[in-house]
């Protein structure tokens, strides 16, 4: 008897806090990869939320209401991060999830979001198709706050034409990767409507070695070419960089953020110094500085990129959608988040939604240029000189 | 832009060339296709770049003591997998599964030991090209090319001349004959992928310092494979020749027509060269290959 009137009390109490806690908490829901090989991003995308969170409540919240991360891990696995989903909205209510960085996983995550009329903002998946059907029309409920691949290409044009004063470029891409395709013609298409030309146009198989038949090609055409334009992974990247060179190639060098890996110098060596590529976030950047000084205090470690600044702009977006909103209820928000037009977030002053691809509109890449066999920060650009 | 073309498909064909020998080499004696030799050429990769860059001993002399390493390893590939085969007369097909089975098994050995991280030679030439008539030629094209033609001539000059290398001419003419002449077949074949286990030692270090070293890189002899077949298996110059046939062809169509259509191309080549000629270009008749 005695027993169970404690129970029964904690019970009440349990409720009754939980009832309190519901009223003055806004839940946002974390779908992060706590463990598997992209842990180490996913870990440092949650510090990075629960650490915004934590500096947006000491400034009193939103709405009057304290945040709360809620987490839980899915191993960058598509079936675990829909599980993720349907508990984060079934059972802890949240608001808004943040999360999935991987393409595949939030494409298949996605889904549960929509039925569940709950917000979801990818960090980092990149693939067109994360956030529109394949006709072109956006999910209600699905947007990122990551540039999308194409628009990489458009960076690399802009960059090449207006800062390095290329007018004629060469491509030389991997036709058996979506990713590169896209890269090659998003270039060409915005190069050329800059004034630039482009000379050559050269395809390769995925797992081709040897280059130097096309670069050769490249070599004997009667013009000569300001710009290579290499959007493929760092393998092949490192191995055209070091043939281009071989043959006498001294155009600099561009590329995606596929050949950011230190992978490049090792097969490039001396021939991808001055290497150019788009990334979408850099420790270098100052934007980032005074955040990243509080990261390294709070967790004695750097934080690994991009997720982190990701996150933190998906969680700004969301509290700032939210104040809007004035509620948190999933359409309204959803709504207000789709609204979106110049707030401050952590990588820029002047973040917007385009309603139409629910992609950022016109976000800054970095720009990384290799110098002396390492990475460095040369700006962040959205396209304008 | 022509002798351009020329002088890379050339280079191109060469490693391919020296990578067909090892085949080559086997077939002509036990008529099948080693498919462990890329796995052979990738270790040889490897081992080249420890002595040449971990160690550090000068590049000649990685190659050599590669040349030696592979050439033991490749003696105990034939030892450990197809020994007990042939002695039990297995067709040739067994011979080729259980070759593929080494082929993935070295593979992911180098996976699982190694990793999959790339690694790159250091430098081995202050030049890295030549300029001559308006081409440019690579040193290590210039280097690999007078390579393969000095290993072939040697390898030759070693079946011509030397007692093991009659034995070897006799075992292919005849393996029965040969055996029932008094010559141990078994010492015989050992001899044989020796010398095949040199040849992948030696391309598995140019192709290391050609390109890059990387598990998967043995998968790229499938093309010295087609050169082996377009020259006639089994055929020594015909390896050679089907090598540089190959490069050659290879450049023009990427230069002239489309890099994404080349090896629709070189495919296109080996069936139409079997349908016309099935034994190769210069596999002429089973008895008088070599």
């Amino acid at each position: 008897m005695y027993k169970k009137s404690i129970i029964t009390i904690l019970f009440l109490m349990l409720f009754c806090s939980f009832a309190l806690a519901q009223g003055d908490i806004i839940k946002i829901g974390a779908n992060v990869s706590l463990t598997g090989p992209s842990s180490m991003w996913g870990i440092s995308e949650l510090n990075a939320l629960r650490m915004a969170a934590d500096k947006i409540n000491e400034e009193g919240g939103v709405l009057g209401k304290k945040i709360e991360i809620v987490e839980y891990d899915n191993r960058a696995n598509p079936p675990e991060a829909v599980i993720v989903n349907q508990r984060l909205i079934d059972r802890d209510n949240v608001a808004a999830i943040i999360g999935v960085a991987q393409s595949g996983t939030f494409i298949a995550a996605r889904t549960v979001a929509e039925d569940g009329k709950t917000p979801q903002i990818g960090t980092t998946p990149t693939n067109p198709f994360a956030t529109i059907r394949e006709d072109g029309t956006p999910f209600k409920y699905a947007f990122r706050v990551c540039f999308i691949d194409p628009f990489q290409g458009k960076i690399a044009a802009n960059f090449a034409f207006n800062e390095l004063g290329a007018k004629n470029a060469s491509i030389v891409y991997d036709v058996g990767s979506d990713y590169s395709s896209w890269l090659a013609d998003y270039f060409i298409d915005n190069f050329t409507a800059l004034g630039g030309k482009i000379i050559n146009k050269e395809a390769f198989r995925s797992g081709e070695l040897d280059f130097r038949a096309i670069l050769g090609k490249i070599k004997a055409s009667s013009v000569n070419i300001d710009i290579l334009y290499i959007p493929t992974m760092q393998k092949e990247a490192g191995l055209i960089a070091k043939q281009a060179r071989e043959l006498g190639i001294k155009a600099p060098f561009m590329g995606g953020d596929g050949v950011g890996s230190p992978d490049l110098m090792t097969i490039g060596g001396d021939a991808t110094e001055g290497f150019y590529f788009t990334n979408l976030a850099d420790l270098a950047d100052p934007m980032l500085s005074e955040w990243l000084e509080e990261y390294r205090a709070r967790y004695g470690t750097d934080p690994v990129l991009p997720n982190p600044v990701m996150a933190v702009d998906a969680l700004l977006l969301v509290v700032d959608a939210i104040k809007r909103a004035g509620t948190t209820d999933g359409e309204a928000l959803a709504k207000a988040i789709e609204d979106t037009r110049n707030i401050k977030v952590l990588t820029t002053d002047n973040f917007s939604i385009d309603p139409a691809t629910h992609n950022p509109f016109d976000k800054p890449a970095v720009i990384n240029v290799v110098k002396d066999g390492k990475f460095e920060y040369v700006m962040s650009y959205s396209g304008e000189s | 832009m022509f002798l351009q073309t020329l002088v890379t498909g050339l280079g191109i064909g060469s490693i391919y060339a020296l990578m067909a020998m090892g085949y080559c080499l086997v077939f002509s004696i036990l008529n099948f296709s080693n498919f462990a030799h890329g796995a052979m050429i990738m270790i040889g990769a490897y081992v080249g770049y420890l002595f040449c860059s971990i160690i550090g001993i000068p590049f000649f002399l990685s190659i050599i003591i590669t040349a030696v390493i592979t050439g033991i390893l490749s003696v105990i590939n034939e030892r450990l997998a197809y020994r007990s085969l042939r002695e039990r007369n297995a067709p040739s097909l067994y011979l080729i599964i259980t070759a593929m089975g080494i082929s993935i098994m070295l593979e992911n050995l180098v996976y699982s030991t190694i990793g999959s991280n790339f690694y790159a030679y250091p430098r081995v030439f202050s030049k890295n090209y030549l300029e001559i008539f308006s081409s440019t030629i690579g040193l290590i094209d210039i280097y690999s090319f007078f390579v393969s033609i000095i290993c072939i001539i040697l390898l030759h000059l070693f079946l011509n001349n030397s007692k093991i290398g009659m034995a070897i001419r006799a075992g292919v003419a005849d393996p029965i004959a040969t055996s029932l002449m008094g010559a141990n077949f078994n010492v015989l074949i050992r001899n044989v992928f020796f010398l095949s286990g040199i040849f992948a030692g030696i391309s598995g270090v140019f192709m290391g310092l050609r390109y890059m070293v990387y598990p998967q890189m043995g998968w790229i002899t499938n093309k010295a494979y087609i050169a082996a077949v377009i020259g006639g298996l089994g055929s020594l110059p015909g390896a050679i020749i089907g090598g540089f046939i190959l490069g050659i062809i290879e450049t023009i169509v990427s230069v002239y027509i489309s890099s994404v259509v080349r090896d629709v191309f070189s495919f296109s080549m080996l069936i139409l060269i079997l349908l016309l000629k099935p034994l190769g270009l210069f596999g002429i008749k089973y008895e008088e290959k070599m």
